[in-house]
């Protein structure tokens, strides 16, 4: 039972210290009182015997402490007012704490707004049960109905497999049509998902096969934005692109597949009787692997899966589709390509938060030296040395709690703007929050880097002989000296961090300046897109056809605009629509080695509209209609590929997109179709009457004289006045189409330019605050030697060479840090090598010029004082 | 100025107080006269350790203390051995005469 009396004496200790303190008071002057009647007694005087009682006595203090000690409360207690003390100490000076704050809270706001993100993307469970077992199948939006059919009864290691892909539909729901993404799967969707409707039922098996009827599947927001979330929605019929079908289901809040875009689930329609079932492949497979299924099941299955294809079908080469095979989990294929940027900008932040908290420390050691003198007397007076230890640790938590806050509001304020910033489709933005999860980690940060901070002030202290800390004489102070080389060794560390982190934005500033020279093939200025599509059910061929017809003259009439044409695919927004060619008497180009070329309507003027350069033969004329001869034009690519050096002009080939023979007419150079970056592609244009007259859907591009986005409300008007069924999806600028294709590096440069510029100005600040620090307390040296003769330049140079030392060591150490994480940043670049001398030269060139100037201001200022008044100055 | 507290093995003090109030309940600045007077100057206590000690016995649960008056009537804190004191002063006292015992043995050889 000791140690509940021991508990008992500590809680009585702590709750009744008014009273023992008192005691101890009174026990210390009775006992002077005693000691010096004694010492009277035998003879000596009044004024002596008071003085010798308290020296024989010792420190008062001391005592004292060591008797609070004894009774087990002091860390308490002392806790309180090492609080207090310190809160008073960083308030009479509010420039150096309102620095330390605010460069910490930028570190702490940034970490807390990535982690955020990095959270919401990378840990947060998706909408799926058991995500970690739901996959993607290699070869994706490439899968026929037929494929599917033949491969999904094969894995043993999976519970379901589904098919699916993103289709458009006009949606006809109370408030006009609008345009809707729906998933469009096969029945066991929900199955692989492992997600139950919130109302209704989700898919049952037949749901996909011919004959069944046309049901829909509702998504929670779509539910809420288009029938005001109404219960009884259930067995509602609504028209989907003017088709009939009857609402079965709703799924849950927070559901979404493949992302939270696709508003609707609609089953496919898997028809042996449909050419598309055995057309193009346009799927994508998606499957649950069974519990505790191994890695070598799947690959076991996979391997059957190919066998089973190479026996059925005869691939081209370039889309072998049994090679190469490999399944993603589901979270790699939504976001694993946010991963790598992800990570690098909150390795940046995080390298940023430790520059603060270094440069944080190294104020705080200044801080600690010029306290050499405090320190003393209460070293002297007897405060322990822990004691003086805990009270810069409470300073340097009690500042990174204060960063903290600041730095949470700052992650709040500018966490929008970091979400927009970054290469995400705007559905997912949504998706990505800040949390409790936030706040957390910001308490977290602060109190690590508050320690952090404290650790080299601690050091100077803890193995500083306090007593030898002169009393008067601040130059001669050991602990001066060391706290002066660690504060070279912080330099250091910042300098070495800022370097790496200027060379990765130099890096990207030159990666965005290789892709804004690369040569596009068409001029984006100007240009702007919708996306129309007509209810195909309720319209016909004929219909259809006439309203894009009246639509374009209509829209090339309009103010502003110098003309339009019709697309099937924006270039670099939209893939697909690829299919092999055949090329008659050209017997290489056959079977497995036979070609294939993307599919991309225009109407006449086309290219024109597009800046698109003709290399020899013709565009196309409006005479190229239906009733006239096929005719195509191909890019150069595609003339190369397959006739080499001969004329491809005058030439036929076959493409699999039902056109029959098409005779080439022109040949015009490359574009960039899908990518900015990757080695161009075959492409075969048509004329649009002769490929897709009566297509229900078509992309307005038009051309503007002035800003394109201002000629958006009236093409919109326009689409709807011409026939009100019709709906406008996507509204999308070339320009931006181009930007996004260059979003993660012009992003990546943005963030990191911002950090190196951070990074930059904390070396800076750090440089200066160390060198006059060390001018300032050797003000008086400068003021002898001065005063006997010493050159101020020569006294300047020594500062120079002193404060820049710590700087030229961190300039090379981060160069060969910089060299070492190269292969980090190699995956953002293009046309730059990670380790490109030019980006790595602007890094230390950036930093030797900032660290010079921040070392010359205080040694200009020392080498000019006048010796007198620095001499008098201690 | 060696004494007991700073220079001797820590708890020799202890060992020491408890004796000293074994006898009588004292104020702090009695034991330190005694412990000096009876040892005839040998160990000089140092005075602040001595409130320490008092401080730690305490908290042991060895004595206690009561306020109290002097012969000349002034207000002193008195400390009294307990039950455990007592207790823990014969161990002490084992455990020092079983130590000096070694001590002189060593001294003693030849």
């Amino acid at each position: 039972m000791r140690w509940l009396g021991d508990l008992l004496f500590r809680l009585k200790a702590l709750f009744r210290r008014e009273e023992l303190e008192g005691g101890l008071d009174e026990e210390i002057r009775f006992h002077l009182e005693m000691e010096e009647q004694k010492l009277r007694d035998e003879g000596m005087n009044a004024t002596e015997a008071h003085r010798i009682a308290r020296v024989r006595f010792g420190g008062e203090d001391r005592y004292r402490e060591r008797a609070r000690e004894s009774w087990g409360v002091g860390v308490l207690t002392e806790l309180g007012s090492d609080v207090r003390f310190a809160t008073r100490r960083l308030l009479e000076h509010p420039t150096f704490s309102l620095l330390a704050v605010l460069t910490l809270a930028l570190g702490i706001g940034g970490t807390v707004a990535l982690a955020s993100v990095v959270q919401a993307l990378m840990i947060r469970p998706l909408p799926v049960a058991d995500a970690e077992r739901v996959v993607t199948f290699w070869s994706e939006y490439n899968w026929r109905g037929e494929e599917f059919d033949h491969v999904r009864e094969i894995p043993e290691s999976f519970e379901e497999i589904a098919a699916y892909s993103i289709d458009s539909y006009t949606l006809r729901a109370d408030a006009g049509s609008s345009l809707v993404l729906a998933t469009v799967a096969s029945a066991e969707l929900f199955d692989v998902m492992g997600v139950r409707p919130l109302l209704g039922r989700g898919f049952r098996a037949g749901d996909d096969r011919p004959g069944a009827e046309r049901i829909v599947v509702l998504g929670h927001s779509l539910w809420r934005q288009e029938f005001g979330a109404d219960p009884d929605v259930l067995g509602r019929r609504v028209a989907l692109s003017g088709e009939p079908h009857t609402v079965v289901g709703v799924m849950p809040e927070g559901f979404y597949f493949p992302t939270p875009e696709t508003g609707l689930f609609v089953p496919l329609d898997l028809d042996p009787a449909d050419p598309a079932y055995a057309g193009n492949g346009w799927l994508v497979l998606t499957g649950r692997l069974r519990a505790g299924a191994t890695d070598a099941a799947v690959q076991r299955d996979l391997e059957r899966i190919t066998t089973a294809l190479g026996a059925r079908y005869d691939y081209p080469t370039e889309w072998d589709k049994t090679r190469g095979a490999y399944v993603t989990p589901l979270r790699e294929y939504l976001f694993g390509d946010l991963r790598p940027a992800l990570l690098l900008l909150l390795g940046a932040v995080g390298v940023l938060l430790l520059m603060a908290c270094v440069n944080v420390a190294a104020l705080i050691l200044t801080k600690t030296v010029d306290r050499t003198r405090e320190m003393s007397v209460r070293a002297a007076l007897g405060a322990g040395r822990a004691r003086l230890a805990r009270q810069v640790l409470t300073e340097s938590v009690i500042l990174g709690l204060a960063a903290g806050a600041v730095g949470v509001l700052l992650a709040v304020a500018a966490f929008d703007l970091l979400v927009a910033s970054l290469p995400l489709r705007d559905a997912f933005r949504e998706t990505v929050t800040l949390d409790w999860t936030a706040l957390l980690t910001g308490v977290l940060l602060s109190v690590v880097s508050g320690s952090l901070i404290a650790l080299a002030p601690m050091r100077s202290l803890l193995s500083g002989d306090l007593s030898s800390f002169g009393f008067g004489d601040r130059n001669s102070g050991r602990g001066g000296v060391q706290a002066s080389r660690m504060q070279r060794t912080l330099v250091f560390a910042e300098v070495l961090l800022a370097v790496v982190m200027v060379t990765g934005a130099a890096l990207l500033v030159r990666t965005v300046g290789e892709l804004r020279a690369l040569e596009l093939g068409f001029e984006p200025e100007g240009l702007v897109a919708l996306d129309i599509l007509l209810p195909e059910e309720q319209t016909t061929e004929v219909e259809r056809a006439a309203y894009f017809t009246e639509l374009l003259v209509r829209a090339e009439a309009l103010p502003g605009v110098s003309g339009a044409t019709l697309l099937n695919r924006l270039p670099l927004a939209d893939g697909g629509m690829q299919a092999s060619v055949t090329i008659p008497g050209h017997p290489d180009l056959q079977g497995a080695d036979r070609p294939t070329a993307l599919f991309r309507p225009l109407t006449p003027g086309g290219f024109e509209l597009l800046g698109m350069r003709l290399v020899e033969g013709r565009t196309f004329e409006a005479t190229d209609t239906r009733d006239a001869p096929p005719v195509a034009v191909v890019n150069e690519t595609f003339a190369r590929r397959v006739w080499g050096d001969e004329i491809a002009i005058g030439r036929t080939y076959r493409s699999g997109f039902a056109l029959g023979d098409v005779l080439i007419v022109g040949v015009v150079a490359d574009m960039a179709v899908t990518d900015l970056t990757g080695a161009p592609p075959m492409v075969g244009y048509y004329p649009w009457d002769q490929a897709l007259r009566g297509e229900a859907f078509g992309i307005l591009t038009i051309r503007a004289s002035g800003n394109p986005t201002e000629i958006v409300p009236a093409l919109r008007g326009l689409v709807q006045e011409l026939d009100g069924r019709a709906a406008v999806g996507r509204v999308q600028t070339m320009d931006n189409v181009v930007d996004a294709e260059m979003a993660e590096p012009l992003r990546l440069r943005f963030f990191l330019g911002v950090f190196a510029v951070l990074g930059l100005v904390l070396g800076t600040v750090g440089v200066y605050g160390v060198v006059s620090y060390s001018v300032e307390r050797r003000r008086a040296e400068f003021g002898i030697r001065m005063a006997l003769g010493a050159e101020p330049a020569r006294l300047m140079g020594t500062i120079l060479k002193q404060g820049m030392l710590p700087v030229v060591l961190g300039v090379v150490g981060g160069t060969a840090c910089a060299l070492l994480a190269s292969g980090v940043v190699a995956r953002f670049l293009f046309e730059v090598e990670p380790t490109d001398p030019g980006s790595l030269m602007v890094a230390a060139a950036a930093l030797l010029v900032a660290g010079g100037v921040a070392a010359l201001l205080p040694a200009l200022r020392a080498s000019s004082a006048d010796p007198a008044s620095a001499l008098r100055s201690d | 100025m060696p004494g007991p507290g700073d220079d001797m093995i820590r708890g020799t003090l202890d060992m020491l107080i408890l004796k000293v109030l074994s006898q009588e309940p004292m104020h702090g600045w009695g034991i330190g006269e005694r412990i000096q007077r009876i040892s005839e100057d040998a160990l000089q206590v140092n005075q602040g350790s001595l409130y320490a000690s008092l401080h730690r016995l305490t908290r042991e649960g060895w004595i206690e203390s009561t306020w109290g008056r002097t012969e000349n009537n002034r207000r002193a804190r008195y400390y009294r051995l307990t039950a455990a004191g007592e207790r823990r002063l014969g161990t002490e006292r084992a455990e020092w005469e079983r130590l000096s015992a070694g001590v002189d043995r060593i001294l003693g050889w030849t």
